[in-house]
């Protein structure tokens, strides 16, 4: 059998094409053959010039005007057949050398070889050699000796087109006059033809006349032949009928059929350009007949030698392509499903080859794919029985052609002839939900065992066939396809074979078709917070508000309004700046992946992507971060990934992933790769539209000193230097720090000052900023328990995760981009934010216990200072000198005589692990100097206190005088705001409950409560200050006023000189004097004690009373001297001291702010110690004086009381 | 009961939704194979055939060797496709018929989605007692 046989094919002049000589480079053979091959057919008016008539042509109808001569060229020649009597059409009658001069220098060698090459074919006409590129010399030596070898003179392709056309012709002519000597010598001398049918081997005698009867009938079938090779087929026709009635008379079934089958090509060729439905019926009638004839010349007894099987099939197939057409398609479904089934009485195997080739071509041609590729897979099944890698590879090319029948194919042959999954795809992620009958569709034949039959061939065949990337390719479709359906073992040797393919292809190779592992999109990564980016918007100062979700919420009901088509996401890239994707890859077989490299796949050519490589075990899935840097503006996306795994390079498109998942969850598909490794479920991504924006400057942040927490007691002040640098290219010109999270107040100062002065901030340049923060009180909720620390007993308190306050710091660069890329629209680069999260930890430090009021009692001595009570205008500036001079732990003045001192108590304990010391300070911020007196300023005046330590675990107490917070009487920068109170002692006004006033008295008491200041220190660098403000205010709450606010009188007691009341109020400086015994001047004993008094001697004395207030004050006063029992020992019978004076009742009048003296003298009997002590009763109170004692009604006598006095006698009783 | 018998289904989508070696002879995992393919490649012819004609059953479309392809094609384009080597027609045409009943009645389930795969097991007793019963 022959293949690509067809009714013309009777008309064809075969002719052998040759190479000849050097061996002629590929791609040059290619280029000769192809120029060659255009002139299969040749205008018998184009050959008429090389066509001279020697004598009368036989062909008289010749038609010269419409006919031609069809070439039918046989690359690398052909076997002569043993059937060339019975159809002339299968001689080779022409024989073409090709030769490519550079690589044969000697034209006589090439001579001799295409001699010795045309000897194999002796049915030749005629020869030609063609050479072309000859040299020079090979061009004037070669001119004129030899006739068989033509050169093709070096020209343009033009031209030797031309040169070539013109040697066809002359060829076509010279071949049509050797037909005409064929024929006349046929007509008149007559052959002898003979077919292999024909006995050979003993020539009865009878069977030689039957021979010589049947012989005229072959003879003008073969006239007829020729007629139809020189392209008269009405002379051919003539024979042909002769032919007809000559074989059948004769009995020759065999060449009867052989000349029906030539009238038939005639008729063809004839009427070659009108097909009406006539000739059709004609064509398949005669056709019909042709086909039973060669059936019936079937001689069974001949079978085992020769068959005409072929020649029946032959002509089926002959009439099968005649008729191939749409409409006829039953009929010719027909005609090739008998020729199939003559296959089985073929005897020859490439025979079955060449019948199965055919029907698979025809069924293609009648677009019936799926038997086309049946019978393919059978023609490939035939090449694989030989064993050589020809066939393999054959049948690899077959197999392969098949592929798109069983939808198997690879991806680089489907990609232009299926967009369709594209689209599919695109309206899957945009609908979002899809019909499901068109997701069946999707997955269009599911035919999983024959797919993986024919994936298996191929991958055989091309294994066999030497060609490892087509074995790739199939092991890894088979791969990834058909996995759940291949057994563990079965996996092992397709990841084997892919191993062994990629051994031999030179390394980098790349494939179309993906293996394993499943890739699919995990998620983008939004910017992390230090690289955010956000709109500018040009018409506010505040460019960054109202652009981006400020605060904590993903969600803010006013961006809402705003984005309305937020369901596609968009991404903003910057040049130059690394950013993230995740991708989830799944190996669901059951051996170890190794994937050499894999990164994202970017066609858009502006985004530089960073491999990375992956190890994944048996059944398992993993969340990869693939990073890049896009390179240039515009947009980018990102179909799949490129991996490098089993030796070849493929990439992976997401798209297919997601089809195949919602394949799996309809359960159309085998199985889902990630489920089956043990992956979640996929959240719905969609890709988001991805643009590359030009640089932008990048802030980076590092806080001097380590990254780690600052770790703080509570408390505790610290200033935290935030460095910032200018990371990327473009220059920083705007910036602004704002606050944002929790604990914002602890947060004292910024330095914005020192920020703004940088700018503009350039590339890599840096900023050092100070950010004061001051330890937040932790509460319960936002601290634990620190769990490591468990030594010290108790665990300790720290501040949680992510509750330190977070500096927002938004910047950006010029207004325009540096590159002037954008002049089309006015967009503004957009900005920047950087979170800066002030890493504080904060520890639980010195805890504050309580707050405690205490009174204690110090009599006061009598002597001859005065002690020094006097709340003048600079009262509490020579008090706090003396103070000052002072190292004791409670700061009083000894002498004051305190009645009720009250001190402030405050436990602390330590609960740390670390010594606190601590250090109690007052600030006076000194009103006085309105009036020009003292000069204090708001500096902090540290009493001298010695610093208490409190060792860890310890508590300790701190005692704070209250003494020095006593208004003077006369605080008119206090109160000179109320004109009421302007003629009203002291602060009666507060009685008056005035809301006014009120109001001056809270002030007054959250004055004198900032005022103290409880200052720690620890270690070396931490120090901090105790928040006691509440806890002192509710100490002091309930004696607040008895703090403030000073007696209306205060007494005094003093040794009197020589029984003279002095006349004036001790001076300060006396006072101070009278302290230091050494500098008394004196008559007085030195010996004696300061401030003691013999007995047994006249002791004069004076009692002091200081009016505090603003208005006179008259009272009537009594003195009384008490014994240590308490008593009386003035009066009664018992009286141990006698008096001169008058100690009871004195009627006194003390002017405002002044003092009253009184003098009397004690004489003592009995030494030991004594308390002196003055009250006073005071007439005609004013509402003040109520208000100040507390009392209720107006007729209740007003009682002042001076603190008790020591006096100490000394003497013999 | 035939020698050899392989009955298929094939969804509208031409997708087999449904497999069955229903013959008596030994099973070959290779014949299988074939028998796939001979029934995959009469698809083509199927596809033409069933437009052509009213009859639901196309009795045989294709052949292979001994190997015949009968064909029985639902209103909603659903394919049984038997491939057998027996000549039993009116038994092949009765099997279909009951089969299309059984299939009806899977279709009727609202939670097949029409053109998958049938799993159910029932099925697929039913589908070879026919066998049994018709071929």
């Amino acid at each position: 059998m022959e293949p690509d046989v067809s009714i013309e094919t009777g008309s064809m002049i075969r002719i052998a094409v040759l190479p000849v000589g050097g061996s002629i480079p590929h791609p040059r053979f290619r280029s000769y053959v192809e120029m060659l091959g255009r002139h299969t057919r040749i205008d018998l008016s184009s050959i008429s010039s090389f066509y001279s008539e020697h004598q009368k042509s036989p062909f008289t109808h010749q038609p010269w005007e419409t006919g031609s001569l069809r070439f039918k060229f046989m690359l690398g020649g052909a076997p002569p057949s043993a059937w060339e009597d019975f159809q002339s059409c299968r001689k080779i009658l022409a024989v073409i050398g090709l030769c490519h001069c550079p690589a044969s220098p000697d034209l006589d060698l090439v001579a001799d070889q295409f001699a010795t090459a045309c000897k194999a074919y002796t049915s030749a006409l005629a020869k030609r050699c063609f050479a072309f590129f000859p040299t020079d010399s090979q061009l004037e030596e070669g001119d004129n000796k030899r006739e068989n070898i033509l050169l093709f003179p070096p020209s343009d392709q033009k031209t030797q087109e031309f040169h070539m056309l013109t040697m066809m012709q002359d060829l076509a002519a010279s071949l049509l006059m050797e037909f005409e000597k064929w024929v006349l010598r046929a007509e008149s001398a007559g052959t002898i033809l003979k077919t292999p049918l024909d006995s050979q081997s003993s020539l009865g005698s009878e069977e030689f006349i039957k021979a010589k009867k049947r012989r005229l009938a072959r003879a003008q079938k073969t006239i007829g032949d020729y007629c139809m090779l020189a392209g008269s087929p009405i002379d051919a026709n003539a024979h042909y009928s002769t032919a007809i009635e000559l074989a059948r008379l004769t009995g020759d079934i065999f060449w009867h059929a052989g000349a029906m089958e030539g009238s038939v090509c005639a008729l063809l060729v004839d009427r070659m350009d009108h097909k009406d439905p006539l000739l059709e019926e004609e064509v398949k009638y005669r056709y019909y007949n042709v086909i039973q004839l060669y059936r019936r010349s079937y001689l069974q007894d001949n079978a085992q030698r020769v068959s005409t099987v072929s020649f029946e099939l032959e002509a089926t197939l002959k009439l099968a392509r005649y008729l191939c057409r749409r409409e006829l398609a039953k009929e010719v479904v027909d005609l090739l499903m008998s020729a199939a089934d003559g296959a089985k009485s073929l005897i020859d195997a490439s025979d079955r080859l060449i019948l199965y080739v055919e029907i698979a071509r025809l069924f293609g041609t009648l677009g019936y794919q799926r038997k086309a590729a049946f019978f393919s897979r059978q023609v490939a099944q035939l090449y694989l029985q030989q064993d050589n890698a020809c066939a393999a590879m054959s049948a690899m090319q077959v197999l392969t052609m098949t592929s798109n029948a069983y939808h198997v194919q690879s991806r680089r042959n489907c990609q232009k002839m299926c967009p369709s999954p594209q689209d599919l795809g695109a309206s899957h992620a945009d609908g979002g939900k899809m019909h499901p009958l068109s997701i069946v569709s999707l997955f269009e034949s599911q035919w999983s065992t024959i797919q993986m039959v024919v994936l298996r061939e191929i991958l055989m065949s091309s294994v066999r066939a030497g060609d490892p990337l087509a074995a790739w390719s199939a092991a890894a479709r088979l791969l990834r396809s058909f996995y759940p359906l291949i057994t563990p073992a079965g996996q092992s040797g397709l990841a084997s074979s892919l191993a062994n393919s990629a051994e031999r292809l030179p390394s980098g190779t790349r494939c179309a078709d993906p293996a394993l592992p499943f890739i699919r999109l995990h998620s983008f990564p939004l910017h992390p917070s230090q690289t955010d980016i956000i709109k500018r918007n040009p018409q506010k100062k505040e460019w960054w508000t109202g652009s981006a979700p400020s605060g904590p919420f993903i969600y803010t009901p006013f961006s809402k309004g705003a984005i309305s088509d937020c369901n596609k996401q968009e991404l903003t890239w910057i040049v130059g700046e690394p950013v993230q994707v995740l991708v989830e890859l799944a190996n669901p077989c059951s051996f170890d992946l190794m994937v050499e490299s894999i990164y994202l796949s970017v066609h858009s050519g502006n985004f530089d992507a960073f491999p990375v490589s992956v190890s994944l075990p048996p059944n398992t899935s993993k969340v990869i971060l693939l990073s890049g840097i896009p390179t240039k503006v515009g947009a980018v996306s990102i179909p799949g990934c490129i991996v490098h795994c089993f030796g070849v390079i493929t990439e992976h498109l997401f798209r297919d992933v997601d089809n195949l998942l919602l394949g799996a969850s309809q359960g159309l598909v085998l199985s889902d790769p990630f489920r089956c490794c043990g992956s979640t479920k996929p959240k719905n991504m969609s890709t988001p539209n991805i643009s590359v924006v030009p640089p932008l400057p990048l802030l980076v942040s590092h806080v001097v000193g380590g990254n780690g927490s600052t770790i703080l007691y509570e408390g505790e002040i610290r200033d935290i230097w935030t460095s910032l640098t200018n990371a990327g290219t473009v220059p920083i010109e705007q910036a602004h720090i704002a606050l944002s999270g929790k604990n914002q107040d602890s947060v004292i100062s910024i330095a914005h000052d020192v920020l703004l002065s940088s700018l503009p901030l350039k590339p890599g340049g840096e900023v050092t900023i100070p950010v004061t923060v001051k330890a937040w009180q932790l509460s319960l909720t936002d601290s634990e328990f620190d769990a490591s620390k468990s030594s010290s007993g108790s665990a300790r308190r720290i501040s949680k995760e992510g509750s330190s306050p977070l500096l927002v710091i938004y910047y950006a660069g010029p207004w325009t981009s540096p590159d002037e890329s954008n002049g089309s629209g006015n967009s503004v680069p957009p900005g920047r934010r950087l979170v800066v999260p002030l890493n504080v930890c904060v520890l639980q430090g010195l805890r504050f216990v309580r707050a405690r009021l205490l009174s204690m009692e110090f009599p006061a001595r009598v002597s001859e200072a005065l002690p020094k009570q006097i709340y003048g205008e600079n009262g509490i500036t020579e008090e706090l000198k003396s103070v000052n001079q002072n190292d004791s732990l409670v700061k009083i003045d000894p002498y004051r005589g305190s009645w009720g001192l009250r001190l402030l108590e405050l436990e602390l304990s330590n609960p740390t692990d670390v010594v606190f010391e601590v250090n109690v300070s007052m600030q006076l911020d000194s009103q006085q100097t309105e009036h020009g007196m003292a000069n204090f300023s708001n500096e902090d005046i540290d009493f001298g206190y010695r610093k208490t330590r409190i060792d860890r675990d310890y508590s300790a107490r701190v005692l704070i005088p209250m003494e020095h917070f006593k208004l003077p009487v006369l605080d008119a920068s206090f109160f000179s705001k109320d004109a009421q109170v302007n003629n009203i002692v002291g602060n009666k006004v507060f009685s008056t409950a005035e809301r006014n006033a009120k109001a001056e008295l809270n002030a007054s008491i959250n004055n004198l409560i900032s005022k103290i200041k409880v200052k720690w220190h620890s270690g070396r660098n931490s120090s901090g200050e105790l928040n006691i403000k509440d806890a002192t205010q509710a100490a002091l709450q309930a004696s607040i006023m008895d703090i403030l606010l000073p007696d209306p009188l205060t007494f005094g007691f003093r040794l009197g000189e020589n029984g003279t009341a002095s006349e004036n109020i001790v001076s300060p400086e006396v006072s101070s004097i009278s302290d230091n015994p050494t500098g008394q001047p004196g008559s007085r004993n030195v010996a004696l004690d300061k401030g003691s008094v013999l007995a047994h001697e006249m002791t004069h004395m004076e009692v002091i009373i200081r009016n505090n207030t603003k208005e006179r004050i008259k009272m009537s006063l009594n003195v009384s001297c008490r014994d240590v029992a308490g008593e009386n020992c003035i009066e009664g019978n018992k009286a141990t001291v006698l008096w001169a004076g008058t100690l009871s009742d004195i009627s006194l009048e003390a002017p405002p702010l002044q003092d009253v003296t009184h003098s009397f003298a004690l004489y003592f009997l009995v030494p030991g110690d004594y308390t002196l002590l003055a009250a006073a009763v005071i007439n005609d109170a004013t509402e003040v004086l109520r208000a100040r004692a507390k009392s209720d009604s107006s007729d209740e006598p007003i009682f002042c009381r001076g603190s008790p006095f020591h006096v100490h006698v000394v003497g013999t009783a | 009961m035939a020698n050899t018998a392989c009955f298929i289904i094939v969804s509208r989508n031409d997708i087999p939704i449904y497999e069955a070696e229903v013959g008596s002879a030994i099973k070959k995992e290779e014949a299988a194979q074939q028998h796939q393919f001979i029934l995959h490649a009469a698809l083509d012819i199927v596809e033409d055939l069933a437009w052509t004609t009213s009859a639901m059953f196309l009795k045989a479309v294709d052949k292979f060797n001994d190997l015949v392809v009968s064909v029985y094609v639902t209103a909603g384009h659903t394919r049984f496709m038997l491939l057998h080597d027996s000549r039993n027609e009116d038994g092949i045409k009765s099997f279909f018929q009951e089969v299309q009943e059984l299939y009806i009645k899977i279709l009727l389930n609202p939670l097949y989605l029409p053109g998958s795969r049938i799993t159910s097991s029932h099925f697929d007793t039913k589908v070879r007692a026919l066998a049994r019963k018709y071929l």
